[in-house]
């Protein structure tokens, strides 16, 4: 498996880079459900920051591993969408399929808002 | 018919104003400018040859001795320069070639004088200086046969208007031309993008937004956001006039694109007319955040931001 | 750089190659960056189309000049099932690959001309060509 996951404290960490096959993102998402089961994870970070290209696969793909984790009980976030590529989804009509996904500028934005949201639920709790 | 020549690159001011062989000819036929005219002119070309230079001295004496011309010689290299080319030129006014070299070399002379900022005005009084000098030396001179002197005389006349014609031509040409390089300068003007507080940009458009400027917004506003981290921009179209169905669409792709990079952006501005436009072209702007104008969206974006503006008390005020 | 250049497409791992192909060879033409995304983009859903719909066939990249404009031009052939009905298939959200039914629409968009033919038993092929401002 290509893709590298992190995990720091809640969170998992994934950085998907340009060389992933529709293989390989296919195993990232078999590989973070797990993962998010075995850690208890609050949150899942999908790192697209060297991404240079976001096709419909990519996209549905990663909208299926955010429905799949939210399903057992954490948050995903895409970080680091970057400009030409969100202009082409765009284009693409891609962004629409991306609605219910939380989409943010970079990683430290992401973590900033998974630990706002997790103080948010720690109070009503 | 044989087919038109075109003005070829040994006549680079003519090409470049593209004025061809067809147009020179229809003007000479509604001058009335023909053979006869030419063999005048050529009859009188000896005596031509004489006056020259003393009239183009006196006429820049005259020109000269007005200080709102002086301003447009600063140095008598130029002068020279200038008064050199005049004195060829009329002498070359009754040598009968009135060819494409002649015509050239009547643009080359209009293009220095626009050039330097002369007024069409004082630049066109030229010729009516010439002519009156001209007339009355020619009168002088066919003492006995004015009749003669008359024929000339018209003769001279019709050239100096088709050469009149040529300078209008060379002025209006470099006026367009300027009008062409400010107006592309403008299209090039980049919206500011300014940064008001952390994490927030305010692009104020004005202008016509059409396609090439509405991607370069795009461009900028999207890199603007990856560099200064904004999480909420606020586009202001108060100066924009129109805003047709490919503007709004481009409008709406940028906010799409903004908010795939986690910000958010609230149009400002928008007038009821362009907002009655829209609805009439059946576009939705629901997915947008817009406010009547750039303070209600200011307010939005603070508030969006978490900041609260407190009042500084009374008392400290005092102070 | 060579007129035209064939990728093979037979599995997805073929869809990054041929990706990281266009973009290269666009990105030697002078393309802008988000141009080289528009092109990579609309390669990686023809290339992806291939691999769904007739598990092999080609993509074809070459240069193209009409006066002083250069141009980028994207051919992706198979000789699958073909597609039975061009006009529907494009339109936005139809598939019958259970997927987001947005490949060959979007890539017209993306795109500054756009070519289709296809029939059943016939194979597709589509060309698509991106211009230089």
């Amino acid at each position: 498996m290509k893709a590298p996951i992190l995990k720091i404290g809640p969170y998992l960490i994934a950085s998907l880079q340009a060389e992933l096959t529709d293989t390989d993102l296919l195993e990232l998402q078999d590989a973070l459900v797990e993962q998010v089961g075995r850690f208890r994870s609050r949150g899942v970070i999908l790192d697209v920051t060297t991404l240079d290209v976001m096709d419909s696969f990519a996209t549905r793909t990663l909208r299926n591993i955010a429905q799949a984790v939210g399903l057992r009980g954490a948050d995903a976030v895409i970080a680091g969408i970057r400009p030409e590529v969100a202009l082409a989804m765009v284009q693409l009509g891609l962004d629409l399929r991306l609605s219910c996904v939380r989409t943010t500028l970079d990683l430290e934005e992401a973590l900033a808002i998974l630990d706002h949201e997790s103080k948010g639920s720690g109070r009503r709790g | 018919m044989n087919e038109e020549r075109k003005p070829s690159a040994e006549w680079p001011l003519m090409q470049e104003m593209g004025i061809t062989d067809r147009e020179i000819a229809r003007h000479q036929a509604f001058l009335e400018f023909g053979d006869e005219d030419i063999q005048e002119l050529m009859s009188i070309n000896e005596l031509a040859q004489k006056y020259a230079d003393p009239i183009i001295e006196d006429f820049y004496k005259h020109l000269l001795s007005f200080e709102e011309a002086r301003a447009f010689f600063p140095n008598p290299e130029l002068i020279e320069r200038v008064k050199r080319a005049q004195k060829a030129y009329f002498r070359r006014l009754t040598q009968g070639e009135y060819d494409q070299a002649y015509i050239e070399d009547r643009l080359k002379i209009g293009a220095v004088h626009e050039r330097i900022g002369l007024p069409v005005k004082l630049y066109l009084g030229m010729y009516t200086f010439y002519l009156r000098a001209v007339a009355a030396r020619l009168f002088e001179a066919y003492r006995d046969a004015p009749e003669r002197a008359l024929e000339a005389y018209l003769s001279l006349m019709k050239v100096v208007f088709l050469d009149i014609g040529l300078a209008i031509d060379t002025y209006i040409y470099r006026r367009e031309q300027l009008i062409r390089q400010q107006q592309e300068a403008m299209r090039e003007l980049p919206t500011p993008v300014l940064q008001v507080r952390d994490r927030l940009l305010i692009l104020p458009i004005v202008g016509v937004l059409e396609s090439h400027r509405a991607r370069q917004l795009t461009e900028q506003l999207l890199n603007s956001i990856s560099a200064t981290r904004a999480k909420v921009a606020i586009l202001d179209i108060t100066g924009v006039p129109i805003v047709d169905s490919k503007v709004a669409n481009h409008l709406l792709q940028t906010v799409s694109a903004a908010r795939l990079m986690g910000t958010t952006v609230i149009l400002t501005g928008l007038s009821p007319s362009i907002a009655q436009a829209l609805v009439v072209l059946g576009m939705d702007l629901s997915p947008v955040k817009t406010t009547v104008d750039l303070q209600s969206g200011l307010e939005e974006a603070e508030r969006l931001l978490g900041y609260k503006l407190i009042p500084v008390g009374e008392g400290m005020a005092q102070m | 750089m060579a007129d035209e250049v064939r990728v093979m497409i037979q599995s997805d791992a073929d869809i990054v190659l041929a990706r990281q192909q266009a973009r290269g060879l666009a990105k030697e033409l002078g393309f802008s960056a988000s141009n080289l995304v528009v092109i990579a983009t609309a390669l990686s859903e023809l290339a992806r189309n291939i691999v769904q719909y007739a598990q092999c066939g080609e993509i074809l990249l070459s240069r193209i000049e009409h006066g002083n404009r250069r141009g980028f031009v994207i051919i992706a052939r198979d000789q699958g099932p073909g597609i039975a009905d061009i006009e529907r298939a494009m339109q936005d959200g139809y598939s019958t690959g259970g997927g987001l039914g947005l490949g060959l629409p979007g890539t017209k968009r993306l795109m500054d001309e756009f070519e289709i033919t296809s029939g059943v038993g016939q194979g597709t092929t589509v060309r698509a060509t991106k211009w230089m401002r």
